[in-house]
């Protein structure tokens, strides 16, 4: 079908109503799984589409919301004959009809919490639309509705996009705060699925019209794509189910969309086709004006960045945290070889609480698999933090994954002049529609002048608009050079920048550290450089924001620029009358063993950690360990025993003392191997997806010197018997929180215990008790994360 | 559409006592970060429930109009005597999850106070869910509420709960393939409703499925004779 044209041609193009509520006026006994009708009763299915036709519906929904490969599972019937068989009962109503009206495949949520709440992955989420996709493809159009997760929208989105030619509709539900229940927003929904290629977008279900015009007037303001809306009537009552806004109030309200500019009208839960019938008698004489948004082709709409929950608008300097590159840094790379994910996201809060806007990453390192890791990381951030991600790779392959799995709408790092470079990232960019930060340099190298940096960047964008990647999406990185080798280019990267910006109007972005290496007091160079970028342009510093003086020069430029208005930003960055978490002063206590026994027991973590330093000058660093961290977390946990302190306190002074390991650590990088107790396995069997347990019993161990392997939740058996091969490793520690997944613990003790027989296990979890884990074979049941300890100790003391 | 509450402050004593907490001295940072974890968590919270009033059928098993049948004698039990079933399902919302989950990363202490809090939070949804639904209900009479995982009205009745309240569609809880609901801290129950008074049966460990294994026993607590799950 030709869509623009069907929009075109008509003032308004009307859907369908609820499919449920006209069952229910029918008295029709849906069971179970109404698709089922589809096969065992296709009359009744002819009858209702038809009504629809008849009342003035031009595209249809097919009877096909829930007939996905889970629901359907136990009913003896294909997806493929479900679907084939809706599809077609629909094509036949509006055969007979002799009506121009289109058949849409009506796609819905899963019925299945995604990742990384839940267990199902964006991957597997893929696989199943894909499949209902295929089996659907003798429909006109797809219509994917009532998602209220952005990841579940866009897996479906991109099987439509990938496994059919036809125009695709996508709504979603939100709720009267304007978000979905999974928190996603309007503005992120809009940029998201035009991002991805969404043919209209809208919302349908969960309230009324009244309610959902001010959330479509948000999203409007987002996206030049056709509006859709498919509001409920109104409210259902407890009492009856019945839904409590008539026909013709219904329609009176819906118009208001008409007047947002809306051009795709239907109802939802409560709406029979004397809804569809009242709304076009309303609209009839009415005539459809196109949004600014929609007549610019999206030109007004701020150049913006989103994450499922938080949109970053470029319209003043946003910091870009680079902390998170292996680049120079030995812990990182450890980590990256390691899979220490928790290090990588550990990273990421320390630069979200110190400022950032968005965050890069980059997980590039000779000899791992970096497209695995890229993924790996990027779902495991955007689980713990909501700002905007910059995707970082030379790769494209690794780039595409990163695009895939991102929920929102990323910058890619980075394209440049490089012929090779435009063909193989431009047409990811414009797939996936990110924005994409421009380098200024090709085959030649880094240009000496401006005047040639700024071909570059002409030509990188003319190159990105020609495959259609929209202009406000293009940023160009001017590149910096180092000041004490190359004096003269510093001013060549300022004035290329102020041209850039001004010139071609698009954002600039720069990597500013690199101006500083080399001489003393970097940072001083660092943010006058910093600074005088800024004025000349620069959008989005991609910068160090645990540094003070560096992040600090952004907000101060912000207040001397008039961007911070009343120093809002500023004040509350630098307000010390805020109330903090730690009371006490940091130089109460003294650098003493002393001290610190009473930095950990108090749960005092940034005084634990400078005590820590101070002490190292001095004192060995097992002395420290076994003498006055050891002890205090003893004592604290022998306090814990007793009762006399709970379990809060105990972890908080287990956080103290993982803080003076961590700097232990990092002061004798050669020697972090001989701080360590030994090798502990940790895994919540598979199955299971509740993991606080574990992941506190991690944090204590760590804290106690052990090497703690996290292989996370929901681990397979062979992972852990994997992990639990190399001799050095002696415990293996396994939890379940639920009955059903006891089997899978006995199932992983059995395989470890057949590769290793000398390995010991502790188990734990709510479910568990003493005579049980005996029973499946475990070695030690342990009540609490504080008696695992126990466990290890007797384990590596043997 | 579902209905909106609103928790202005959580029940402090209930989430230390999910702690674990049984009085003694508290250091200050403990202290303050409760008060921190309580307030990172009022703000991203969004009680809603749903609830749906069903006439009683038949006992023994318990079968309500819309034709569904609730084995097991002890909601029977619970709900002889009155001619309605109030079945509600109440949430506070998939984001307190994902802030436990982000604080997991951080500050492990953090998360497992903002645990506690949230499921002290979501029984107090539960209570003013009760109450909004006993006053749209004037001059009725009515049971505590019951929950799926209370004697021997197993778990295994959470999908039909959900699907008959469309509690996915309209309060965005959903349940995971162990009929754990997500989000987390959501709450399920029956509320016996009648038109003439009721003999109220005592709250009691003993009504509870969890009894013997419940964590809180173990440690010589309870929980308030409500159970989360």
């Amino acid at each position: 079908m030709d869509f623009r044209k069907l929009l075109e041609e008509n003032e308004f193009v009307y859907l369908d109503g609820g499919m449920g509520t006209t069952f229910l006026d029918l008295g029709i006994e849906t069971g179970e799984i109404p698709e089922l009708l589809n096969l065992t009763s296709p009359e009744v299915l002819e009858k209702i589409h038809g009504m629809f036709i008849d009342a003035g519906s031009m595209i249809l929904y097919s009877n096909t919301f829930g007939a996905n490969r889970y629901k359907l599972e136990d009913t003896g019937y294909t997806v493929d004959e479900v679907i084939g068989a809706g599809v077609a009962n629909l094509k036949n109503a509006i055969r007979k009809s002799g009506k121009e009206a289109y058949a849409a495949l009506d796609v819905g949520p899963l019925g299945r919490l995604m990742e990384p709440g839940g267990d199902l992955s964006f991957e597997e989420a893929y696989d199943v639309f894909a499949e209902i996709i295929r089996a659907g493809k003798d429909a006109d159009l797809i219509v994917i509705e009532t998602m209220t997760d952005l990841s579940e929208m866009r897996a479906a989105l991109l099987a439509a996009k990938e496994n059919s030619d036809k125009p695709v509709m996508c709504t979603m539900s939100f709720e009267l705060n304007g978000r979905t229940f999974t928190g996603c927003s309007c503005s992120a929904m809009a940029l998201s699925l035009t991002a991805l290629g969404a043919d209209a977008i809208g919302v349908n279900c969960s309230l009324g019209p009244a309610e959902l015009v001010p959330i479509v007037e948000e999203i409007s303001h987002w996206t030049h794509l056709p509006l859709v809306a498919k509001a409920n009537a109104g409210l259902p009552d407890p009492v009856t189910g019945r839904y409590n806004v008539m026909a013709e109030d219904f329609a009176e309200t819906a118009v208001k969309f008409a007047d947002l500019g809306v051009k795709i009208l239907g109802g939802c839960c409560g709406t029979s086709p004397a809804y569809i019938a009242a709304l076009k008698e309303l609209l009839k004489d009415r005539k459809f004006k196109a949004r600014e948004e929609e007549v610019t082709g999206g030109a007004i709409i701020p150049t913006a960045v989103c994450s499922v929950s938080k949109t970053v608008v470029i319209d003043q300097p946003r910091i870009i945290g680079e902390r998170i590159n292996p680049t120079g840094k030995k812990r990182f790379k450890e980590a990256l070889v390691n899979n220490d994910i928790n290090y990588i996201l550990g990273q990421a809060i320390e630069q979200v609480n110190a400022g950032a806007d968005i965050l890069d990453v980059n997980v590039g390192l000779p000899d791992i698999d970096e497209k695995a890791m890229m993924v790996r990381t990027v779902k495991a951030l955007q689980g713990v933090t909501d700002l905007p991600l910059q995707l970082d790779s030379t790769i494209p392959e690794v780039l595409e994954a990163a695009l895939r799995v991102y929920n929102g709408k990323p910058i890619v790092n980075s394209v440049n002049g490089e012929e090779e470079s435009l063909q193989k990232i431009l047409p990811i960019v414009k797939k996936y529609g990110a924005c994409v930060l421009g380098l200024t340099l090709d085959k030649n190298g880094i240009p000496a002048t401006v005047e040639e940096r700024f071909a570059i960047a002409q030509r990188i964008l003319d190159r990105a608009t020609a495959i259609g990647i929209p202009k406000r999406d293009v940023f160009i990185d001017c590149l910096t050079m180092t000041a004490s080798t190359e004096q003269a280019a510093a001013m060549v990267t300022i004035n290329s920048v102020h041209r850039v910006k001004h010139e071609l109007g698009l954002k600039t972005a720069l990597g500013v550290s690199n101006i500083s290496f080399g001489l003393p007091n970097r940072e001083l160079i660092t943010s006058s450089f910093l600074q005088i970028c800024l004025a000349n342009g620069l959008d989005l510093p991609i910068i160090n924001p645990n540094i003070a003086v560096i992040s600090g020069a952004v907000r101060a430029y912000k207040v001397l620029a008039n961007i911070d208005k009343d120093s809002r930003e500023y004040i509350a960055a630098y307000n010390t009358a805020t109330p903090q978490a730690a009371p006490p002063p940091s130089n109460a206590l003294e650098a003493t063993p002393e001290g610190l026994m009473y930095a950990v027991q108090s749960g005092l973590k940034q005084d634990g950690a400078r005590i820590t330093e101070k002490l190292l000058e001095t004192t060995d660093a097992m002395k420290i360990i076994d003498e006055v961290l050891i002890p205090a977390l003893d004592k604290t946990g022998a306090d814990f025993e007793k009762g006399t302190i709970f379990l809060p306190q105990l972890i908080l002074s287990a956080g103290v003392a993982q803080a003076a390991f961590e700097v232990i650590k990092s002061k004798m990088p050669n020697d972090g191997e001989k701080v360590s107790k030994g090798k502990v396995v940790l895994a919540t069997v598979k199955g299971d997806i509740h993991d606080i347990g574990k992941n506190i019993v991690k944090v204590l161990l760590e804290n106690y010197g052990y090497d703690v392997i996290d292989l996370g939740r929901d681990v397979e058996y062979e992972a852990v018997v994997e992990a639990a091969t190399p001799e050095d490793v002696k415990l293996v520690g396994l939890s379940a929180l639920m009955t059903t997944t006891l089997k899978s613990m006995e199932e992983t003790i059995k395989l470890v215990k057949e590769r290793r027989p000398d390995i010991k296990v502790v188990v734990g979890g709510a479910v568990l008790t003493p005579e049980f884990a005996e029973k499946i074979g475990a070695d030690f049941y342990s009540r609490d994360a504080k008696q695992t300890v126990d466990i290890a100790r007797i384990v590596y003391s043997e | 559409m579902n209905f909106m509450i609103k928790l202005e402050k959580i029940d402090r004593e209930q989430a230390l006592r999910y702690m674990s907490y049984k009085g003694g001295n508290m250091t200050d940072t403990a202290a303050a970060y409760i008060e921190e974890c309580e307030k990172l968590l009022l703000d991203v919270i969004r009680p809603v429930f749903v609830y749906r009033v069903f006439r009683i059928k038949q006992f023994y098993p318990l079968v309500l109009e819309n034709g569904l049948v609730f084995d097991g004698n002890d909601i029977s039990a619970h709900l002889e005597g009155c001619e309605y079933a109030a079945v509600f399902a109440v949430t506070i919302g998939a984001e307190s999850d994902q802030l436990i989950r982000r604080l997991q990363v951080g500050d492990m202490a953090k998360s497992m106070i903002t645990d506690a809090l949230a499921s002290a939070a979501a029984e107090q949804a539960a209570d003013l869910a009760e109450e909004e639904i006993k006053k749209s209900l004037p001059g009725k009479h009515f049971t505590w509420r019951y929950s799926p995982g209370y004697g021997d009205l197993s778990l295994d009745v959470q999908p039909k709960v959900l699907k008959m309240l469309n509690a996915g569609k309209q309060a965005g809880i959903i349940l995971h393939s162990d009929n754990m609901m997500s989000p987390m801290k959501s709450v399920t129950a029956f509320i016996g409703v009648s038109e003439s008074e009721i003999a109220q049966k005592r709250k009691s460990c003993a009504e509870c499925r969890l009894n013997e294994d419940c964590q809180l026993r173990r440690k010589g607590l309870h929980c308030g004779f409500q159970k989360t799950t």
